[in-house]
């Protein structure tokens, strides 16, 4: 099988997605697919930045069928943008929002709606046609592309559905807080649906009390792609939803604590997905069931020499995990944090992905963060850490570490914190993270 | 913009802002009617959800994005006090 349909097996009247409580059907969004792909510009790649993840998906479609590149900018700044454009020249920009970007020439999504008959047949995409183009920051400043073949897309959004119950035709929404230019949220949320034939939503909550309306509002059962982040704030705000629903959390590790809580609050299994741009979603775990990771469906992941690499069919070459990893022989693996992330206390080396796992396993702990301060010369750095555990004392913290780490890794100080400073997409910025760090020792002046 | 008139809860939240957010700034030096988020803070979508739940957790009143006054009461410092008081349950 060298080529797949552009959709899953929806029928003519089933909805694809739902924007503003219409929904919009299969018949009609490949109406709306065909009417954009006639009027795209004869371009190369396309840099698609509609909000609505409807839209998006219009877009992203319609790009597909012309032979498009769809490039996928990690950031909304107008500089960066234009960066993405310097680099590939040709590329336009396709928007709902009428936005203007200058030195970016942009077409705007129409708003499609008209006849829809149902094709005779639905188009089918070759699997190695290169669609999407996600990047990683790179060490020269300059992002990095990944790109990824229908193939790549397809294959990871069928085994995800599949680890997760969900069959085809299934009626479950698709709600997502992340972002669909983000390579978890392309994933997860605009092609799990597709392939699956299911619904998606289009919008993209924020506030708990904005999911959980969603949610309460979905047509059958729910399953929301979310980040740690979100998470945590829908665990705080006591958010109201249906049981039953499914969450899938990725971005930055989950703690147990914290998917316990959702899992006896929605009365819904929370599941993370282990990924990277590099290679798409890897594995997925169950929070509460423990530490190892469980490949999808037709990904292998290898012990090498010095890293680990992932395999797939659809992967043109092993790619290396950036984590340290330790494979089992069946094949499920266990991370042990960032190789960059091998940090040296008074002589001792430690990852502090390590130590950050080791904290959010701790009763009570929802995020927590390991941090070494920049040295001094002629001072031992001692390593801080920032929590977030509401009702424990830093105390209680130190003595529950104290039972896991060498007396040389724990924290001095250990800061109970309301929130970390995660970005958008859930990730803790070295940066931000010193941030805080120089704010906490200048407001309290406990210097090390 | 709708205006507003200056609300006495202005001080505690511009606390709260500088504190949940971890500006480095002084809470007296937040502008009332300045923008919050694009110009002036500079704050993004993530910071209106450390934000929203620092409110509800300080005000009891939870705020919603599908709230059509979202954009205004979001606005200002000034704006976001007036509707804290408006609405807030402790």
């Amino acid at each position: 099988m060298h080529e797949t349909p552009l959709i899953g097996s929806y029928s003519p009247d089933d909805t694809v997605a739902w924007r503003q409580g219409q929904a919009h059907t299969a018949r009609q969004f490949l109406a709306d697919v065909r009417c954009l792909a006639e009027v795209l510009p004869d371009r190369p790649a396309v840099l698609n930045l509609a909000d609505s993840r409807y839209e998006f998906l219009v877009g992203f479609a319609a790009a597909i069928l012309r032979g498009q590149l769809t490039l996928l900018p990690q950031r909304r700044a107008p500089e960066a943008l234009r960066r993405l454009v310097d680099d590939h020249p040709g590329c336009y920009a396709l928007t709902d929002q009428d936005e203007a970007i200058e030195g970016i020439d942009a077409v705007s999504i129409p708003p499609g709606g008209g006849a829809a008959p149902w094709p005779k047949h639905i188009p089918l995409v070759p699997l190695n046609q290169a669609v999407a183009v996600a990047f990683t920051s790179g060490s020269t400043g300059r992002p990095v592309p990944n790109t990824k073949t229908w193939g790549a897309l397809t294959a990871v959004a069928q085994a995800t559905g599949s680890r997760l119950g969900i069959t085809d035709g299934d009626r479950i929404g698709v709600v997502a807080t992340v972002p669909h230019q983000h390579m978890f949220g392309l994933e997860a949320s605009v092609m799990l649906p597709l392939v699956h034939g299911v619904a998606m939503y289009a919008g993209r909550p924020l506030f708990p009390a904005d999911i959980g309306s969603v949610l309460s509002n979905a047509a059958g059962r729910w399953m929301l792609v979310t980040t740690p982040l979100h998470l945590r704030a829908c665990v705080t705000e006591r958010m109201q939803v249906p049981s039953g629903g499914l969450i899938l959390s990725a971005t930055a590790p989950l703690a147990r604590t914290l998917a316990q809580e959702a899992e006896r609050m929605f009365q819904s299994n929370v599941h993370e997905i282990f990924g990277f741009a590099e290679a798409g979603s890897v594995a997925e775990r169950r929070t509460i069931d423990g530490e190892r990771w469980t490949p999808l469906e037709g990904v292998c992941v290898r012990q090498g020499q010095d890293s680990c690499t992932v395999e797939a069919r659809y992967l043109p070459a092993p790619v290396p995990i950036p984590d340290r990893v330790t494979v089992e022989p069946t094949g499920a693996f266990f991370l042990h944090g960032r190789e960059a992330d091998q940090v040296n206390v008074a002589g001792h080396r430690v990852s502090l992905g390590d130590l950050n796992q080791t904290l959010l396993r701790i009763d009570g702990v929802q995020d927590g963060i390991f941090f070494l301060p920049d040295e001094e010369a002629g001072f031992v750095t001692r390593l801080m850490a920032f929590v977030v555990a509401p009702g424990k004392t830093s105390e209680e913290i130190q003595r529950a570490l104290r039972a896991h780490l060498d007396p040389v890794f724990l924290p001095r100080p250990l800061v109970c914190v309301p929130s970390l400073p995660r970005n958008a997409t859930g990730k803790l910025p070295r940066e931000a993270v010193l941030e805080l760090s120089r704010q906490w020792t200048k407001a309290d002046g406990h210097g090390v | 913009m709708t205006s507003f008139g200056s609300s006495p809860l202005e001080p505690d939240l511009a606390k709260l802002i500088v504190q949940t957010l971890k500006l480095k700034i002084d809470p007296a030096s937040v502008q009332p009617e300045a923008p919050l988020f694009g110009e002036g803070l500079g704050l993004d979508s993530i910071d209106a959800l450390e934000l929203a739940l620092a409110i509800s957790q300080t005000y009891g009143y939870q705020l919603k994005s599908s709230d059509p006054e979202i954009k205004t009461i979001f606005f200002s410092l000034r704006a976001l006090a007036n509707a804290v008081e408006k609405h807030r349950t402790k």
